[in-house]
């Protein structure tokens, strides 16, 4: 039967009014109106519908809405603006790290996580991170980029180098993904 | 609410003011091609073309802002909707920045041209003394003003025919394009502000979700469109929410309030097909396209080839197989559909809008001009996926249920019916002269179509699904090589599976062989390869192509298979291949050209490939966005690599089985390659489709370097470790069976029938021994509750707890004690009963007595005898005080006032009073006695545990006649409701074991650390213990624990070792299990996760399968939910989905026996896996 149910999204109190068994995902999608998270497999597969679980990454379309509780949720909009990006969201633009996009939020989330509970991570750390977040477009390397240069900035190695869109400086990926020597992915 | 909507042409050309640059501008708008508008207040500009997530968004911006000399950010792009865009046709074949981009660019020079001159005309200068700079209008006089496009078209209307002639910039004068501008897409797409088309949202907007039929992945065939035998509705009648279910032909769609409720009639609905055609085999697709009827159309001839063939002094014959594979595209198709008064608009993420078009107003019979194709981006696709489709049957529901409706396709759906790539079947034949040149070349490749038409218009009749030829074989099918005698042709057949482009389309196959094959020939002439390919080569820009990545890898010339040696199991190898794509009608337009040089790395134990370095060249000519073929490059190079090592799609006789991505695996991060990119700048050149080229050379170049690396030919794909390693044994790849339909086995319960000897037995001991009538106990009122200390009331409330008697008695809604919850025994099903005080239907006029009777001795208050599963011999044990209050609590809870249904099981087991017989030999009297000699602690968990808790209900075996079995039996593991109940003893499969911490865990929380969480019937019972006091808890674990382990966690180490131990060799016993556990299991059940791992689950070290099968089949509820209630916290907040409906037994049995290799190594394989799936399938 469906029941109200109080969720925590993006630091805000939410009602909303559906069956106990709900995923997550249509609750955030088709209630809240938020388009971060995307159906990609509904099997936990792919990591498309990913938010953040008390900041740890989950995936929307297993979690029902009922196991939710008390649970802070963030999506990708929680996260940050065009405007205001987080430094994960920032490094995905300054790499153009997404094709069709529609992987990103997963990706972005992940990363996030990640450096939530492991803010010097390797190469192999991240791929790890990843391992089950499906790109078809074949983004990863972007991605790879983008992700290192999350974990180093956040890190305090060094600041994003340019501002949102503007013209990235040419330049050697400092450090590369693990077992991959990427010398020549900027040239 | 999101529904963007683009602006239409007849809106744009009623505007009063601005310039408007269009191909005829005394066109009407409808068909009136318009490229170009500049208003005061910014440029638009329009392409027929959509962006498939490649940038061409960016990549068409710029070639505008180029030619008119504006900034970048000033260029809005309008793709695709077909009320505002020139029809250019379908997005395919990288044809939009070499044909595509040509008008956008003339449009703009032709709006430059035309208000520089009308500039120049008032100021009295010559349009030459004006200099433009970023929008800025200058003369280059030295007379100080400055005007915009802007101001030159304001106040002002201006219709403008595009000048094909108008002259445009040199390349030499370019300042943004050949410049990497950053995407305008991404920041958006970064935070969750970018519409897809899943995002369009209208208000009163429905939800919809589809019923396919069952020849999933075909689009031709008998009864196609005419399977459909009966829908029953009945079947989701109780789904709140549902607006209507549509059914035209064999289309059906279930339109809903919302998303969860469409979803959810859709996996219930129940629907009876006629059986599905059985069709070709398609896994090994070689024979299926032999026996295709095809039609033979020569390519190229040169020469005399069977001259050649027959003078060559070597000659050698090879055939390439290449499976069917899937676009795969993330995001499964979704569309949007809103009818009124007529009209129809479809928001889709289509590839090709006006063809779209015409195939909606096809099904729908409407004029294309009353409807509108808004076209939004979806998922990235490569070819064509499910985007048409789905808008199609988003048409036919919205103008059913006069409401906006959202179509989702299922992951399943998009993977079973997006129209495949196509299998490939090559048969190449080449000699070689006395000196090792190439002397005769013959090649020879089947296709089998690639038409699609749209799913909806098949599954309701409107357009015949008969088989249909296409000619898209012929890509790239001309070798590059000079050959002084060949023969080439395609053969064109109509497809064996619905099937449609693929990025490469045909291309990548027909290189597979050329490129393959031509290794050979420098093989047998003794050459280096890529030296022999520079000899043959004729073009140009190829040979500076092969021999600057040849350089940049730093290729070392060979001959001989070995070149890069081997370190223990691993062999290294590099590989080489070269191609140009060739696109359009034959013979065709190249985009441009590619070649890779790869490095790679074979495991001889395992079969494993690992790509270890990429190096892909290419010459695009003029590259318009520099980042932007590069990150095409990277996409192309991963994409294909994927496809090369593990994709095939897989097929049952009557539909396709790859239906995740546990069954359709993709290429994940950690096995990406080092990828370096060359691009070969040509600025003079003419721009060349990028969007697929880097892929054609790779499957070739692949093989070639494990050519290298083992000194093995393969010539079929993909190169999964199976068939690695079988020609690595030296043996012909196992033959793949095909998956078979189950069949009906023999019902075989996993409890062991009643055996005649039971019968017997219990004729003998029973009958002549015993009265089998028992007297009735005279009703009573109900007693009021008052009677009942709230003391007592609250003691009996945890007598209940602790016997989780609402676990089986729970009302068929939830309510507690209501009963009717179904048990299958052996014997047949028995119905728990209703005992809530209600006196009609439950225990109410129950006197204490009749109560007593019961629960001690299983007979009911009218004397008949109760089945074995109420478990009276435990509840014998159980002291007067705890059966009194658990009466009182019983007496004081809510009535129930409905029946449930009766137990009827089949003679001779419906006869009740065969019971007396079974409860002479089987039931125990004495109540529980502690024993002196133990603590406390042990005696009340002993009494919880063999009386109240009646453990061994389900955790003891029991015996032919179900009466459990005691001594060294007893709690030894059983059975309870299709769940193998585990031994609690030290007969326990558990690998950490259990010691009294982790049982009071597990029996507090629901889950221990090194055990997992508690699941089926267990989960419920730990959620009713929640209502004793830790002391009990500890109680029984205390109790429990008795002589079982320590060094628990020592043991959970080993455990854990072991199975990453044996990772290899479960590769080797299950590979394709293997591949479904890291597709569908691993994101939650692999390395890193939170989860308990399941090399520490007592299931997956039992003796039977059961419990495995049971989660796969049924999943797991979240354990957040049971730990709210026991006050655990970290819980997964996420389910595991049930996997029955999607895989069949073939591939359960698959992942079952590699979950067995890899996390329980050291015991045998499971035997019975396809007996116990058909059991619990029931």
């Amino acid at each position: 039967m469906a029941r109200e149910f109080e969720i925590q999204v993006n630091g805000k109190a939410s009602r909303v009014h559906a069956e106990p068994d709900t995923p997550l995902l249509y609750i955030l999608r088709n209630d809240l109106q938020l388009n971060g998270p995307k159906y990609g497999c509904g099997l936990a597969q792919c990591g498309a519908c990913a938010v953040l679980a008390n900041g740890k990454p989950v995936r929307a379309c297993m979690v029902p809405l009922e196991a939710v509780g008390k649970t802070e949720i963030t999506t990708l909009e929680g996260l940050g603006s065009p405007q205001n990006p987080n430094p994960v969201q920032a490094a995905f633009v300054k790499h153009n790290a997404a094709q069709c996009g529609y992987c990103i939020n997963g990706m972005i989330i992940a990363v996030t996580g990640l450096l939530n509970t492991n803010p010097n991570p390797s190469d192999d750390d991240i791929k790890q991170a990843l391992r089950h977040h499906l790109c078809r477009c074949g983004t990863h390397m972007e991605i790879l980029a983008a992700a290192r240069e999350a974990a180093d900035m956040m890190a305090g190695a060094s600041p994003l180098s340019s501002p949102l869109g503007e013209k990235v400086a040419e330049g050697r990926m400092r450090g590369s993904p693990s077992g991959v020597e990427n010398r020549d992915f900027h040239d | 609410m999101t529904s963007p909507r683009d602006t239409k042409k007849a809106e744009w050309l009623s505007k009063s003011e601005g310039l408007f640059v269009l191909r005829d501008p005394q066109a009407a708008a409808p068909d009136a091609e318009l490229f170009l508008v500049i208003e005061p207040s910014g440029i638009t500009a329009f392409c027929g073309h959509v962006d498939l997530g490649t940038g061409i968004r960016t990549a068409l911006a710029q070639i505008v802002a180029e030619e008119l000399d504006v900034p970048f950010d000033t260029v809005t792009m309008v793709l695709g909707s077909t009320d505002a865009v020139p029809d250019q046709g379908p997005t395919i074949a990288s044809e939009t920045i070499q044909i595509s981009a040509i008008p956008l660019r003339q449009s703009a020079a032709t709006a430059r041209h035309y208000l520089l001159n009308k500039l120049a005309v008032e100021r009295g200068l010559k349009p030459e003394e004006l200099a433009v700079e970023d929008g800025i209008i200058r003369p280059t006089n030295g007379e100080n003003w400055s005007v915009t496009y802007g101001d030159l078209v304001a106040g002002e209307k201006c219709l403008l025919a595009l000048d094909p002639q108008a002259r445009v910039k040199p390349v030499s004068e370019y300042r943004l394009v050949g410049q990497s501008v950053p995407r305008n897409d991404i920041a958006a797409k970064t935070s969750g502000q970018w519409a897809y088309v899943h995002d369009v949202r209208l208000p009163g907007m429905l939800h919809a979700r589809l019923v396919r039929p069952p020849y999933a992945g075909w689009d031709f065939g008998d009864h196609y469109g005419t399977s459909l035998i009966e829908v029953k509705r009945q079947s989701i009648a109780d789904i709140e929410g549902i607006v209507d279910v549509v059914i035209i032909g064999d289309f059906i769609g279930i339109v809903a309030e919302r998303e969860e409720q469409a979803i959810k009639a859709a996996d219930r609905l129940e629907v009876v097909w006629r059986e599905p055609q059985v069709r070709p085999d398609l896994n090994t697709p070689e024979e299926a396209l032999r026996n295709n009827p095809s039609e033979e159309r020569k390519l190229g001839e040169k020469g005399d080839i069977e001259r050649g063939l027959e003078g060559a002094a070597q000659t050698f014959e090879a055939t390439y197989v290449w499976p069917y594979q899937m676009h795969g595209s993330i995001g499964p198709s979704c569309a949007v559909a809103d009818y009124q008064d007529g009209k129809l608009t479809v928001w889709s993420g289509t590839q090709n809008p006006h063809w779209l078009r015409r195939d909606i107003a096809q099904l729908m019979k409407m004029p294309e001009h009353d409807i509108a194709v808004e076209r939004l981006e979806a998922a990235g696709c490569y070819g064509r996926n499910g985007a048409d489709d789905v808008s199609g049957d988003a048409a036919l529901l919205a103008r059913v249920v006069g409401r906006p409706v959202r179509v989702q396709l299922t992951r399943e759906q998009e993977h079973q019916w997006e129209p495949k790539g196509a299998a490939q079947v090559i048969d190449v034949k080449g000699g070689l002269d006395a000196e090792g040149g190439l002397a005769a070349y013959q090649f020879d490749t089947c296709y089998p179509s690639n038409g699609a038409p749209l799913l909806a218009n098949l599954l309701t009749g409107r357009v015949p699904a008969i088989p249909i030829t296409f000619d898209m074989g012929d890509r790239t099918a001309i070798p590059p090589y000079s050959f002084p005698n060949m023969k080439v042709a395609v053969h064109d057949m109509p497809q064996l599976a619905r099937a449609a482009w693929l990025r490469g389309v045909s291309a990548m196959p027909n290189t597979f062989a050329h490129e393959c094959f031509i290794d050979e020939l420098a093989a047998a002439a003794g050459v280096d390869p890529v030296e022999y390919r520079l000899r043959y080569l004729t073009d140009p820009r190829a040979v500076d192509l092969v021999r600057e990545v040849a350089e940049k890898s730093g290729w070392v010339e060979h001959s001989l298979p070995g070149s890069m040696g081997s370190e223990g199991d691993i062999a290294y190898g590099r590989g080489f291949a070269y191609a140009v794509y060739v696109h359009g009608k034959f013979p065709g337009t190249a985009a441009a050209w590619a070649a890779w040089a790869t490095e790679v790395a074979v495991n001889k134990k395992t079969g494993e490939i690992g790509i270890m370095r990429v190096v892909a060249g290419q010459d695009s000519g003029l590259m318009i966005n520099p980042d932007g073929v590069r990150h095409q490059i990277h996409g192309n190079v991963v994409q294909s690599i994927s496809r090369t090592l593990k994709e095939s799609v897989e097929f049952s006789p009557t539909a396709v089985t790859s239906k995740d991505w546990g069954t359709y695996p993709i290429l994940q991060f950690p096995e990406l390659p080092t990828i370096e990119t060359l691009l070969i700048p040509r600025p003079d050149e003419p721009p060349l489709g990028v969007g697929e080229s880097a892929s054609v050379p790779s499957a070739a170049a692949i093989c070639n370097a494990v050519y290298d690396a083992i000194g093995i030919r393969f010539r079929e794909l993909p190169l999964t470790p199976e068939r690695v390693l079988a020609a690595l044994n030296e043996r012909e790849p196992e033959e793949e069976t095909r998956p078979t339909e189950p069949k009906p086995a023999k019902r075989k319960s996993l409890i062991a029938g009643l055996s005649g000897l039971g019968l017997g037995a219990l004729a003998a001991g029973g009958l002549a021994l015993l009265s089998p009538i028992k007297p009735a106990i005279p009703t009573i009122a109900r007693p009021d509750s008052g009677v009942f200390s709230a003391q007592t009331i609250e003691q009996g409330r945890l007598v209940a707890a602790a016997g989780a008697c609402n676990v089986c008695h729970v009302g068929s809604d939830g309510t507690a004690f209501g009963g009717g919850r179904i048990f299958e025994t052996p014997f047949g099903n028995i119905v728990a009963s209703n005992i809530s005080p209600d006196p009609e239907n439950g225990i109410g006029n129950w006197s204490y007595p009749a109560f007593e009777r019961a629960m001690r001795k299983g007979i009911s208050r009218d004397g008949h005898h109760l089945y074995p599963a109420h478990p009276y011999t435990s509840f014998a044990g159980a002291s007067d005080a705890d059966l009194q209050a658990l009466y009182a609590y019983m007496m004081s809870g809510q009535a129930v006032a409905k029946p449930v249904a009766k137990t009827e099981l089949a003679f001779p087991f419906n006869q009740r009073w065969l019971m007396s017989a079974w409860n002479a030999m089987f039931a125990k009297s004495e109540t529980f006695t502690p024993v002196a000699a133990k603590s406390a602690e042990w005696n009340r968990g002993a009494y919880l545990v063999e009386t109240l808790g009646h453990c061994s209900a389900c955790h003891s075996p029991r015996n032919a006649l179900q009466a459990e079995l005691d001594g060294a039996q007893h709690l030894a593991g059983g059975y309870a409701d299709g769940w193998e109940a585990p031994a609690l003893t030290t007969a326990s499969m558990s690998p950490a074991g259990w010691d009294a911490d982790a049982l009071y865990a597990y029996l507090r929380y629901g889950h221990s650390p090194h055990h997992g969480p508690a699941g089926g019937p267990m989960a419920e019972v730990v959620e009713s213990f929640t209502a004793l006091p830790d002391s009990d808890i500890r109680a029984m674990a205390t109790y429990l624990a008795e002589g079982r382990e320590t060094a628990v966690e020592a043991r959970a180490a080993d455990a854990l070792e072991a199975s990453m131990a044996a990772r290899d060799s479960a590769l080797v016993t299950a590979p394709r299990g293997a591949r479904i556990f890291e597709g569908a299991c691993a994101s939650c059940h692999g390395e890193n996760s939170d989860l308990t791992s399941l090399a520490l689950n007592s299931n997956l070290h039992s003796a039977s399968p059961n419990n495995v099968l049971q989660a796969i089949l049924n999943g797991h509820e979240a354990p957040a939910i049971l730990a709210a209630k026991t006050g655990r916290e970290g819980a997964s907040l996420m389910a595991m989905p049930a996997f029955g409906k999607l895989y069949d037994d073939k591939q359960i049995g698959e992942l079952t026996a590699y979950l067995r290799a890899r996390f329980a190594p050291e015991k045998p394989a499971w035997e019975n896996v396809g007996e116990v799936l058909q059991d619990l399938r029931r």
